[in-house]
Order: C-alpha cells, then structure tokens, then sequence
C-alpha cells in the first residue's frame, strides 16, 4: 500500500512528502479497510451459522430479511444499537464499560498479521505468529474484567471458566505450532505460507515437486497431528461447542457476558465472531496453505513484486483475486466444520476440558514436536549436522523415510495415549461411583 | 433380536456396531449431521422419511386443513333457496360448556308466538373454546365448524359475531369439508326416511317451499345467464328476506289454525285475501273449510246434549252455541271484503268458504234458538 500511495502522491502529484507520512497514511488506509472488513465477517458469520445450523436440524433458517435472509444481521444489528443500555448498580462502572473494549480490541489487532492473498498482508512481522497469538491471549484479561466487574456470580464463575479454559488450551495450541515452526524455520506467517507450495510435498523439502500450490502442512504426519490438536483448541479458545463451557446457557446464564446489554453485549459478540473467523483463518493459513492454490504462484509470479518489477498490475489483481478467494474458501469451510462440530456435539464438563487438555492433547503435541524434530533432521540435516547416514539419499528418498517414520511415532503414540486416556476416565468414573456409594449408601 | 419373556417380548434393536475405537464415536456423530445437512436441501413432503426439510413456510404457504378440521362454529344457508337451517332450537346455546351462544327465537309479529327460525344468532369468538359440541348436537345441520383460524383482531369486541357475520352458504362447507357433508346428507336422509314411514301421509316438502324454490331457481337461472356464472355470490349475499318470508307464512298459518280452532272461520278468509300470496290464500280456503266443520260438529252438539249430558255439559254446550252464533252474526256483516281477491280462483274458494261458514253459523243459531 505505501508504495501505492508514494506512486500517487510523490511520483503522479509531484509534492515531494517525507516517507514517515506516506507510511502514516498507507497504514492508515489499510487499517481503515480492516476495521470495515471486521465487523463485515461477523455479519457474514453469524447468518452462515445460522442458516448451515438450521440446516444440519433440518430446518430452513432466517430467510425473510431480504433475498435468503442476507440483511438478518443489519436488522439484528438495529435491533442490538436501540437496546436500552444496563449497568448494575452494584458493578464496578469503569471496569464493566471498558471490559469489551479490552475484548475486541486484540481481536483487530490481530489482523495486523493476517494475510490475505499473495503480498497482501499489513505488517509482515518476521515474529508474526508469536505476535497472533500473544495478543490473542490479552482478551482473557477482558473477560476476566467483564467478570469481575459484573458482580454477579455468574459471570465471575463464567469468565473463571473462560479464563481457566483459555490459559489450559493455548499450550497444546502453541505446541503443536511449534513443530510447524520447528519445520518451516521462521515465525514469519508469510513465510509459513510460501513454504507450502508443492503437489503434496513441499518444494522446499524435494524441489523436483512442481508447485501447484498444494504442499501443505496438512500432508505430513506432523502437520496432520498439529492439525487436529490446534482445531480441538481452537475451538476452546474460540470458545465454541463443546467447548462453550465459560458461556453455557443452561448453568450460568450467558457467563461473563450475563450483565452485558445493547452494544455492550453486542461488542462481545463482534469479537467472539472475529475471533473464530481469526482461527479459522490461521488454521487454513498454517495447515491448508492461506492463499496457496493452483494458479496463484504462477500468476503472482509475472505480477509487479519487489523481486520483479517488470511485470504487469493485471496479474497483481489476478493473483489476489484467486489467492484471496482460495483463502476464503479454506476460512469459511473450517467455519462450516466448527458448526459442524456444533451440531453434533454435547458440552463438555469443566473437568472433562481439563483432562482432555492436560493429559491426552498436551502429551500428543509433546510427542508431536519430537516427531518433527525426526522430520527436520531426516529432511535438511547432513553430515554436517551429525547425521552422516543420510548422505547419499535423494531427497524423494529422504522425504518418504521422514513420512514413514513421523507416521509410525504419531500413530502409535496416538493410539498409547487414547487407550491411557480411556482408562484413566473409567478408572475416574468408577471412583466417582464408590464416592457417591460411600455417601449415599445407595449401590 | 427378540428376548421372550412371561409378560411378552422384548425387542432389543441391533444397531450393527461393534466396540467403538478411540474417535469413532465422535466421527459417526458427525456422520450423522452431515447426513442431515446434505439431505436437507430436498424437501420432505412423506414424514416417514428421516432427512429433508419439512418447514412450511407459513404466511407464504398453508397445510391443507383436515376435513374435520374445527375451529370457530358457522351457520348454514341454503344458496339458492337462503333458506336458513337454523331453526333457533336452543340445543347448541344448551350444550355450550362456555355458554357464549345466544339466540334470539323468532316472533310473529301479528299474535307474538315463535317460530321454528333464528332473528339474532350470537357467538362471542373470544370465549369459544372450539369444542364442536354445538355443531354435534345440531339436529338441522346448520351449524358447523369452520377452518378459518386467522381471526386475530385489534379489540375483543369484534370477535363477538352475530348472524350477519355467522352465514355461510352450504356450498362453502362443501367445499371445505365434503365428506362431512355427505355424511349429515345422509343422515338427515336416514331420518327422513324414517319419519316417511312413520307417517306417511303428513311428511313431504311444503307445496309452498317448492314454488318458492322453483321461483329461485329460475331467478338464479337468469340472474346465471346474465352474470355468467355469478350465481355464488347471488347464493351467498340473501339471507335476510328469506328469513322474513318463512316467520310470516308461518304466521299465517298458525293464525288460520287458531281461527278454525274458535269456530269462527270466516274472519281468517275475510281478511287474509286482502294482503296475502297464492300460498297463503291456500291456507284461508284450508282455514275456511275447517271452520265450516267446527261450525257444523258445533251445531250438532247441542242437539242432542240434553238427551245424555250432565248440566255442566249442557253449559258448555250453550256457551260453544253463543259463541258460535256471535260468530255467525260477524260472518254474515263480513262477505263484502270478501270481494277483494288477488286471484280469481282463489277468491272464489273463499267466498264460497265464508258462505258455507255463514250457513252453518246460521244454522247453528236457529238450533239453539229453538231450543
């Protein structure tokens, strides 16, 4: 966008302003097309899940607001501004208005990091994802103020829940993103991205592959596993079924939101809606490519880029076209599977959470980084780094031994852990009944 | 798999799972919902089926209402005779376990007695609780339920519905329940049936109702040629005149009845000829001849009370003689009126009848006199 603007400004206009201001205002610009971008999604999400919802229970959905219902979310949207706005008398006043600031603010900050097609990205932050999910963690302090300040026990026992649920499942989160960090090198989302160009196999781990845009972390063992332990806790942390512990309507209300009305409520809802489009969409980015697909590479290849300025703007426009409208495609199909999930899902209990999280995903995602440990060495290490056997291999050679290899290792520690896991919980169960025995003498 | 036991059977369902593996469970969750979730884009139109979606769209679309649908009572009128069944017998305000029917008998205007027809119909729509007693206990068929069910209103007041707003025509029923009324066809058929047999020679439709539908008939006929087909609307609006007509037919009936019943026939054919239609004409000349009867048995009494009858007999046998004679006195001032007819025919019968009660009368009156 700078150089866009300093084209306008400096070159077409001829004034001459310092780089500090055209940076003030390339910024300024895309922020102000990421604050109208974010709160579009949330419109755009809540229908989605409304009508795929309705549909999985055999029902039609909102479809009387305009052509399918497509102005649902403006006339709830009315509806939420001309609320009448409640602060309990007995609330912290202070606390309780700025709580869903503290909430939603992260949420856009987070799109600071997130790009959206081939160099389309606002900052790219050689430390992007351990910014992405550093901020994300802050909203807890949000929901922990919303709690407190309420003072209703419901929305302390709510943002508790919250709280506790958040802090246990960023660990398996940023675990099992480790062992992609561990693989591609680099913190950098961007780069995570341009890694997985490929068919199936990365271009960077065997560069015969042709690159259709399609060697995503996904096809490896290691991504697999990453995968399906980052989806289960970004679900917790998206707070979504079956984990929508800290707002379960039929124990506390609504949670921490329990004292909220009008916007202020509503401004929950933005970011809870944000912040699940975030999730999908750094799902599809870190396991599913982000823009990657067949065609983009080849068309950004012959677009203006620093790397090649003699290209032409129509294949700049092709390429975020397609690159944005494969990356959407991948955001919104993860939405579609976390109402999925929603639909035929149960609430989990509060210990059922914490045992899932503590004792089968974080030893998984544990087990998981030394498998891509094993992926690492056996794909770029040499003699150099100590493994002299490996000289001689092709990479093709190299790349399906490591396959092999993180495959046996997940599986079989996959299975160990299930099996530990199912024990341990009827173990608990059969516990709980000689307690229940014990004190209600009933057998 | 069916488990025999003493009491029956128990039958256990085999849903062809084996022990589940880790994740498995989870994953044929999820199979489930995605069964729904695909098969939810056809419509379900048969409710045996498991998927597909069977929203009805209401305001847009409606489910067809079963036959026996009920849901607020209606009133019947014939459409083309706007004859109304109802002949305010009071059963349906009986049976109301909410008692929000109320019905206004009607009157002859002339002598104040009642007459088998409805001048005011109430029902208060916001008290009825749908239970379709009336409609049940109905002995005409004329009241029913309706399947309108979008009576929603701004105030109470307007759901309190009066006859106006109850008559519907026969037709409309038909149209939406058929089978019902087949079914109250045949048993009023059934029944008319059985009262033929009982007695034969009294049941029969009135000579005057079938001139009147045949009059109705060719009106609708050449209000149907004209129009072209507007004979529903003509069947649907008419109720009120019809109703007038029948009290007043009736009225004269009942009023020629009561003059053949005080022996004094010729005042009934005096004055009825000056207003009345064919119809009632007929009933004069009935009334006449009636009279002239009771004139005669009056003056063949008294001749031979005294013979066998105690004095209490011969008093009233007296009393029956002056009144007849009184009757006789007022018969033979009366025949000029009797020069006003409206058919030729008809006005001769009458005369005719007046000149046969006077002679009676007369003679009655020279019997008692030579006594």
């Amino acid at each position: 966008m700078q150089d866009v603007v300093n084209q306008v400004i400096n070159t077409s206009f001829g004034w001459g302003w310092p780089s500090w201001a055209i940076a003030l205002i390339g910024y300024l610009i895309v922020a102000a097309i990421l604050f109208g971008i974010a709160p579009f999604q949330m419109l755009f999400l809540t229908l989605y899940e409304r009508r795929a919802i309705a549909r999985m229970q055999d029902r039609i959905g909102p479809n009387r607001v305009g052509p399918e219902g497509a102005f649902q979310p403006l006339a709830d949207g009315v509806k939420i501004f001309t609320k009448e706005d409640i602060v309990p008398a007995a609330a912290d006043q202070w606390v309780h208005f700025i709580a869903p600031c503290v909430v939603v603010a992260p949420t856009m900050f987070m799109f600071a990091v997130l790009p959206w097609g081939p160099g389309m990205v606002p900052v790219d932050m050689n430390l992007g994802l351990l910014f992405f999910f550093a901020i994300s963690s802050v909203s807890a302090v949000g929901l922990m103020m919303a709690g407190w300040a309420s003072s209703n026990k419901f929305a302390l026992v709510g943002a508790m829940r919250a709280v506790a649920q958040m802090v246990s499942y960023e660990i398996p989160a940023v675990l099992s993103l480790l062992a992609i960090v561990m693989v591609t090198g680099s913190l950098s989302i961007v780069e995570l991205i341009n890694y997985q160009g490929g068919l199936f196999i990365s271009t960077r781990d065997v560069a015969s592959v042709p690159d259709w845009g399609l060697g995503w972390f996904i096809f490896s063992p290691v991504g697999f596993l990453a995968f399906i332990a980052f989806f289960i806790a970004a679900l917790a942390e998206g707070e979504r079924t079956p984990f929508d512990i800290p707002e379960a309507d039929s124990e506390i209300v609504a949670g921490y939101m329990t004292e909220y009305s009008g916007m202020k409520f509503g401004l929950f809802y933005l970011a809870q809606y944000v912040l699940n489009f975030l999730l999908c969409a750094i799902t599809s980015i870190i396991f599913f490519g982000g823009w990657q697909g067949p065609g983009v590479g080849w068309l950004y290849a012959q677009a203006i880029t620093p790397a090649n300025l003699q290209g032409d703007w129509i294949f700049n426009v092709l390429a975020g076209v397609l690159g944005v409208f494969y990356f959407l495609l991948k955001t919104y199909g993860f939405f579609f599977v976390m109402v999925w999930i929603r639909g035929a899902y149960a609430r989990l209990r509060i210990d059922q959470l914490m045992d899932f999280g503590w004792k089968f995903l974080i030893p998984l995602t544990l087990v998981n980084i030394f498998s891509a440990a094993i992926w690492v060495g056996l794909t770029k290490w040499g003699a150099a780094d100590g493994l002299a056997f490996v000289e001689g291999w092709s990479p093709l050679m190299r790349w399906a031994v490591a396959f092999a290899v993180t495959l046996i290792l997940n599986l079989g520690a996959y299975l160990f852990l299930a099996r530990i896991f199912a024990q341990s919980q009827d173990e608990r169960t059969r516990q709980d009944d000689e307690v229940l025995e014990q004190l209600t003498n009933v057998a | 798999m069916t488990i025999e036991m003493q009491r029956g059977s128990v039958i256990v369902m085999d849903r062809r799972r084996g022990k589940l593996r880790a994740g498995q469970g989870l994953l044929q969750g999820l199979k489930v919902v995605w069964d729904h979730w695909a098969g939810s884009f056809r419509t379900n139109d048969n409710f045996s089926k498991i998927h597909g979606t069977f929203t009805v769209e209401y305001p847009d679309e409606r489910l067809p209402m079963p036959q026996a649908y009920r849901n607020m009572p209606v009133l019947l009128f014939d459409d083309e005779s706007g004859h109304e069944l109802c002949t305010g017998c009071y059963q349906c305000q009986r049976i109301c376990p909410p008692q929000v029917i109320h019905i206004t008998q009607a009157k002859d205007p002339v002598t104040g007695k009642m007459v088998p027809a409805a001048t005011e119909f109430i029902i208060e729509y916001d008290a009825c609780m749908s239970c379709g007693f009336c409609a049940e206990v109905c002995p005409f068929d004329s009241i029913k339920m309706d399947h309108v069910y979008e009576l929603s209103t701004a105030d109470r007041v307007s759901l309190t519905m009066r006859k106006t707003q109850l008559n519907r025509p026969i037709s409309y029923y038909t149209g939406i329940a058929p089978d019902l009324w087949a079914e109250a066809q045949a048993g009023a058929m059934k029944k008319l049936q059985g009262s033929i047999k009982r007695r034969p020679d009294v049941i029969g439709l009135a000579a005057s109702l079938t001139e009147k539908i045949k009059a109705r008939r060719l009106e609708l006929a050449a209000a149907g040629q004209v129009a072209g087909g507007g004979g529903q609307e003509a069947g649907v609006a008419p109720a009120a005149p019809a109703a007038k007509l029948t009290p007043e037919e009736k009225a004269a009936k009942l009023a020629a009845m009561k003059a053949a019943k005080q022996a004094g026939g010729a005042p009934a054919p005096a004055e009825a000829p000056v207003e009345l239609s064919p119809a009632d004409a007929k009933a004069a000349k009935l009334a006449a001849i009636k009279a002239a009867n009771a004139a005669k048995q009056a003056g063949a009494a008294p001749a031979e009370a005294p013979v066998e009858l105690s004095p209490a007999d011969a008093k009233a046998a007296k009393l029956a003689a002056i009144k007849a004679a009184n009757a006789a006195k007022q018969a033979g001032a009366v025949p000029a009126p009797v020069e006003v007819p409206s058919t030729p025919l008809d006005a001769k019968a009458a005369r005719l009848a007046a000149i046969k009660a006077a002679n009676a009368a007369k003679q009655a009156a020279e019997q008692s006199n030579n006594e």
